[in-house]
């Protein structure tokens, strides 16, 4: 299959499953163009000054679909350096199709190293999940972003939601998980759960589940967010604080998986998937994060009451 | 005794406006519309205060402009010009202290800042229920967003809060938790007026609360607030185009025509004795 770029300026190469030749010299590196990449830092910067509000800015075309994670890849091209190690998670896992074709084109485009080691990686792309492994503070986490208003659950008009942003009017949102309570006796928000940063704006952490939103929280990494079809762009800088909305009768919960364990690496301090075995309708527990199930099932399973705090050397 | 709130100059142009404008408008023309530029006044160089725990009535034909000026003290749009001063402490249980600054005239501050005087502050009831209520929330969410713009995050107190007023408001508490769509005309005012009670505002202002409703359940909805008001002494802006309204609830009038305040006295005295023609003609239209 051909690709859809001009077929003149970049021949398909021989073999697409490996990283091919370098398409520099056709395109500028990192396939974005100078003006677009300027662009986009300098809206990344703005972000990071004004924690938690979401900055508008020209998202290009990419050579995926919106809504399949070009806002993260944007970040990703707009920040990436030769010395750079890029990891790409889908849900958690290093092998999935969309952060397979992410990796391969940053790849091919930037010619730098890509690892599944959450620990070795410079700049992580990820859909929807935090690594298990805590980020030091020279790392970047980029989160793709479906959409980024939080408020869009109460309030469809992008002008009212503007105006709520800039007077911290969030009362609709509170009133919606007090609703919430009063109707299930409980908040049935799961992933996409809002958190106040640094005490002011309301943010969307995007899809993540309220396992991870804890560790946004005072983290050491600074934490980007793109939403590409929605063209927002929005940061959680180290260091900040990150609280998920919560009442004073009902804190904000995590999810439990009941003393389960992983299958395949025995950790019991993860957040699990389910999967069903289509076959005998049996089900079965595994780390969703794989390349940190992966590292403990190599160093011999979990033993006890492991936590990925202290993590393998 | 020091007022409690001033308002002074407070003007709203729809249009562009023209130097005219003030002269060619106002009860003397019998109009609020500028010939020249085409310009509507909602409200024009009004000015007025109101005194600790007094009860201020504005009344007026539609289209006057007594709405507005109501609208525009609740922050709901942006006057085009005045200045509006507020020497208040909040009092609500669940919010710390808020003083506004007697001096600082509340149209300039920011929108930010004005939202939190509001929340602190202002209780307003509207003519119509779907202005002041959502109708997808059920009626004790209703009160309880009250209380979350006062950053109270206690469900339960919420809740019990919530109960309390509907019952004071004599709406049923255990309908509580239906969608205020299912409640009556009466029931739906009965909520908002325990709405804008939640917080215990130390100003409530009330936009033609009666009007729409059959006279038994105006009544009762008259006593109630005129309980409440008698109960908790706070300092109350009613608007009505009834002047029976403005008998049984306010101490002091302020009449309205074509924008302009063309008589302002005592309500008794305004009824009885009324000096201005419009004024005149009003008293003497009631049924």
């Amino acid at each position: 299959m051909k690709p859809s770029m001009p077929s003149k300026a970049i021949p398909p190469p021989a073999d697409w499953r490996d990283s091919g030749p370098p398409a520099r010299g056709h395109y500028s590196y990192a396939f974005l163009d100078e003006g677009a990449k300027r662009e986009i830092r300098r809206k990344m910067l703005k972000a990071v000054a004004i924690p938690g509000c979401q900055v508008p800015f020209g998202s290009r075309e990419m050579p995926i679909a919106r809504g399949w994670g070009t806002g993260g890849l944007q970040l990703t091209l707009a920040l990436i350096g030769p010395d750079d190690v890029l990891k790409v998670i889908d849900q958690g896992s290093d092998d999935s199709v969309n952060a397979v074709n992410i990796k391969k084109f940053v790849s091919r485009v930037t010619g730098v190293a890509v690892t599944t080691d959450t620990r070795a990686a410079s700049l992580i792309q990820t859909r929807h999940r935090v690594p298990e492994e805590p980020l030091q503070p020279h790392q970047l986490l980029i989160f793709q972003v479906p959409i980024p208003e939080p408020l869009r659950l109460v309030e469809p008009s992008e002008r009212e939601t503007r105006r709520m942003h800039a007077e911290a009017d969030y009362s609709r949102m509170w009133l919606y998980l007090y609703e919430d309570i009063v109707k299930f006796n409980e908040i049935t928000v799961g992933a996409r759960y809002p958190v106040l940063v640094n005490r002011r704006h309301l943010m969307d952490p995007s899809p993540i589940p309220r396992w991870d939103v804890a560790k946004l929280n005072q983290g050491q990494a600074l934490c980007l967010f793109c939403a590409g079809r929605e063209k927002r762009i929005y940061a959680v800088p180290p260091h900040t604080e990150v609280e998920p909305l919560s009442f004073d009768d009902f804190a904000f919960r995590a999810e439990g998986f009941g003393g389960r364990r992983c299958g395949r690496c025995g950790s019991t301090a993860t957040y699990l998937d389910e999967v069903i075995d289509d076959a005998g309708g049996g089900r079965s527990y595994s780390c969703s994060d794989t390349a940190y199930c992966e590292k403990i099932r190599r160093r011999g399973g979990a033993r006890g009451a492991d936590g990925p705090g202290e993590g393998p050397a | 005794m020091k007022p409690i709130l001033e308002v002074r100059n407070l003007t709203k142009r729809y249009g562009t406006g023209c130097p005219e404008c003030i002269r060619l408008t106002g009860p003397l023309q019998e109009t609020n519309q500028c010939p020249r530029c085409l310009s509507v006044l909602a409200c024009r160089e009004v000015s007025f205060n109101l005194y600790p725990g007094e009860v201020l009535g504005i009344v007026g034909e539609s289209g006057s402009g007594k709405s507005t000026v109501v609208r525009l003290l609740h922050f709901d749009f942006e006057p085009t010009e005045g200045e509006f001063r507020l020497s208040l402490s909040g009092n609500g249980d669940g919010a710390s202290a808020f003083e506004t600054d007697p001096t600082q005239n509340l149209f300039a501050l920011s929108s930010f800042r004005r939202r939190q005087v509001r929340n602190e502050l202002m209780g307003i009831v509207y003519q119509n229920a779907r202005m002041g209520l959502r109708m997808k929330v059920s009626a004790g969410g209703n009160i309880a967003e009250r209380l979350l713009m006062a950053r109270w995050r206690h469900v339960g107190r919420m809740r019990q809060r919530a109960a309390e007023l509907l019952a004071q408001t004599e709406v049923p508490v255990q309908r509580m938790n239906e969608l205020p769509r299912n409640f009556s005309g009466g029931m739906q005012q009965r909520v908002q007026i325990a709405k804008a009670l939640s917080t215990q505002p130390a100003l409530l202002l009330l936009d033609e609360v009666t009007t729409g409703l059959d006279v038994s359940v105006q009544a009762r909805a008259l006593d109630l607030i005129r309980s409440l008001q008698q109960e908790l002494g706070v300092a109350t802006i009613v608007v009505s185009h009834d002047l029976g309204v403005i008998r049984l609830l306010t101490s002091r009038t302020i009449v309205m025509r074509h924008g302009c305040i063309v008589e302002e006295g005592l309500s008794d005295q305004i009824l009885e004795d009324p000096q201005h023609a419009y004024t005149q003609l009003l008293v003497n239209s009631v049924l």
